[in-house]
């Protein structure tokens, strides 16, 4: 629930339509412009239709340099941006060879694998040098090794599930997974919020789509009642096949899914749950198992679990995990395994590596101390910026925090303040959040230390007093050790 | 003073923006103010003022809800690129909140237009006619319908 000051929401549309009519009007002239001009398209169509990338051209463009920043070195804590100059206001940006040396909160480096490992990386270079940097062919023609083998395994124990099937990438693992397992006759109903992969392979699969309000269990029932009720669009049979899409923390959020609710409503109306995991599986937990740990829900009552090995795992690739009928099945029909190259070695290496450091099988604790130091980082960094009067997102233990800015000329002013002071953050506006709510995303890693937290607060609170972005009254100054932030619900 | 924002079920991104609070108040802060600004632009009276903010409100708001088709963002592969923004808002529910809304604006505005101009032509003419065609455009009937052909597809 985001609670926007009124006043706030007024002026952020406002600045959207003037954003608007400016664009428009500068697209006009340029008609006007051409027409003069002879064109050289000699009698090919145009690529792109004016209207369709308006926003790309007249709104992206202008604050283009606060997007896909290049970095030149390991995303570790600390990170190489490169900087970048525009000759033409920012239509082209040119690189340049100067570096500047800023605090990572952008990666999602959740338990600090995105460099260097003292266990995992001497074990890539050597399955590097054994097997080679690709297996050049798909898993059933020559690019399972050994190690896909073990990984899959492993996979599948750290789960808690049966089997596990791994694709070499993760948003392929969505869009490939979800029309092998559904189609025309079958209902998908899916968070609002949920990925554009898992958009894509519910389109692609051509089963029927129903949206259900965000992470409201209520409204999830209200939908299944109705879907069930009414059957397929214009036949009314009933639905061959109804799966529920939910994710484990939604990325742009931070919340965490109410796992339970939803487990119990689909075990009632007899729906499959696809749960997908990217940003949770290695972050949240005890030992790192993901939202079905932290919440108490038996993996046995979800029928698929997806994840992907990006986040917490520093490597590529996703995976799915269910009963083996189930992976059996995929490996005979979904097209990223039959058709798409295996996931490279080294990377199935790294993630095995990383699962035996987590779970302390390397022989020391690091996998714990990383958990619970990212677990601390979180509560204290997310505490902090909520007693300093920002509006944060996200539920408590979720390493991913939005800090709301709304305002669009506050996306560049803030993401630009925060580069000068040598602070690399993500921020994300229309489209890929809601026009009103755009953020400021963070994301905190185990390699995190206690005073690279506290010199990034420091400059996100000085950045947020230049763009106004306090919304919240500051908590009054106490004499206090840390304490845990409330929920925002 | 807050207010809260509920997420939508609404995944079509061209028209999602309209479910969130505060869109009313800032279209009519913006018809208000655009009456100020043609006020000390062309010093004429209110009621040509007001005249004018209608027929501009009325070429605006039919060129981009009732003319314009599609959305403007390429990935989403064209699936309404036969409907107008009108026909887009609340996945094609008609007499929503929103809806009706929308629908009033333009009479309210007509009623304010022709009242301070004392009903004199030719400005009654004209601003009933762009009430007549806005309010035609907006009923249920008229829900993907195109009159002659006028703005079908190819």
């Amino acid at each position: 629930m985001i609670t926007i000051p009124y006043l706030t929401a007024v002026s952020t549309y406002f600045s959207y339509g003037l954003l608007f009519a400016f664009g428009q009007l500068r697209d006009y002239s340029r008609l006007l412009f051409d027409w003069w001009r002879t064109n050289n398209l000699q009698g090919y169509a145009p690529i792109c239709l004016a209207h369709e990338d308006f926003y790309i051209r007249r709104l992206y463009h202008r604050i283009q340099d606060c997007f896909g920043r290049p970095i030149s070195s390991a995303p570790d804590a600390w990170v190489d941006v490169v900087e970048r100059v525009s000759n033409d206001n920012n239509k082209t940006l040119k690189r340049t060879t100067k570096t500047s040396r800023c605090l990572n909160l952008g990666s999602y480096n959740y338990l600090g694998f995105g460099s260097f490992d003292e266990y995992c990386t001497p074990r890539v270079i050597e399955s590097l040098k054994k097997f080679s940097a690709s297996t050049c062919s798909s898993r059933v023609d020559a690019g399972t090794t050994s190690v896909h083998a073990e990984l899959e395994e492993c996979v599948a124990k750290y789960v808690g599930q049966p089997a596990a099937i791994v694709c070499g990438m993760g948003y392929a693992t969505n869009s490939a997974i979800i029309p092998v397992l559904i189609g025309k006759g079958g209902l998908i109903i899916s968070d609002s919020l949920n990925h554009t992969s898992i958009v894509n392979g519910a389109r692609g699969s051509g089963a029927t789509i129903r949206v259900f309000q965000h992470n409201t269990p209520s409204h999830l029932e209200k939908v299944l009642k109705e879907q069930i009720a009414e059957g397929q669009p214009r036949t009314h049979r009933p639905w061959k096949k109804i799966i529920v899409v939910v994710e484990g923390i939604y990325s742009m959020e931070g919340e965490i899914c109410h796992l339970p609710e939803i487990v119990s409503i689909c075990k009632k109306y007899k729906a499959y749950v696809y749960l997908d995991e990217a940003h949770s599986i290695g972050a949240i937990g005890k030992t790192g198992r993901g939202v079905c740990e932290l919440l108490g829900v038996d993996t046995a009552d979800i029928d698929i679990m997806m994840g992907t090995f990006t986040k917490s795992f520093g490597s590529c690739g996703g995976y799915i995990a269910g009963s083996k009928d189930l992976i059996q099945y995929l490996k005979h029909h979904c097209p990223a395994h039959l058709y798409a190259t295996s996931i490279s070695t080294p990377s199935a290496q790294q993630i095995i590596s990383a699962i035996q450091v987590i779970l302390g099988e390397d022989g020391s604790n690091r996998g714990a101390q990383k958990l619970a130091r990212i677990r601390e980082n979180s509560n204290f960094f997310r505490a902090e910026l909520q007693k300093m009067g920002f509006e944060v997102l996200g539920d408590n233990d979720s390493p991913v925090m939005p800090i709301m800015l709304y305002n669009p000329a506050k996306i560049p002013a803030f993401s630009r303040e925060c580069l000068r002071e040598n602070l690399a953050v993500v921020v994300v506006g229309f489209p890929a959040t809601p026009l009103l709510l755009a953020r400021a995303r963070i994301c905190i890693s185990a390699s995190h230390s206690r005073e690279d937290l506290i010199k990034a607060l420091q400059v996100i609170s000085k950045a947020g007093d230049l763009t106004g972005i306090k919304y919240f009254p500051a908590a009054p100054k106490k004499q206090d050790e840390e304490k845990y932030g409330i929920k925002l619900d | 003073m807050y207010v809260r924002a509920l997420p939508t079920t609404d995944v079509n991104r061209n028209t999602e923006w309209f479910t969130y609070p505060g869109v009313w108040t800032t279209y009519i802060l913006i018809l208000f103010f655009s009456w100020l600004l043609v006020l000390s632009v062309f010093h004429c009276s209110p009621g040509i003022a007001w005249t004018i903010v209608h027929l501009a409100h009325f070429t605006v708001t039919y060129h981009s809800f009732h003319w314009k088709k599609g959305t403007p963002f390429g990935d989403d592969q064209g699936v309404y690129n036969r409907l107008t923004w009108w026909e887009q808002i609340d996945n094609g529910k008609q007499l929503t909140r929103n809806r009706k809304f929308l629908t009033v604006v333009p009479v309210v505005l007509y009623l304010i237009a022709s009242h301070t101009t004392d009903y004199q032509h030719p400005m009654l003419f004209l601003n009933t006619l762009a009430v007549f065609v806005m309010v035609v455009a907006k009923f249920p009937h008229m829900h993907k319908v195109r009159i002659f052909g006028i703005n079908g597809d190819q």
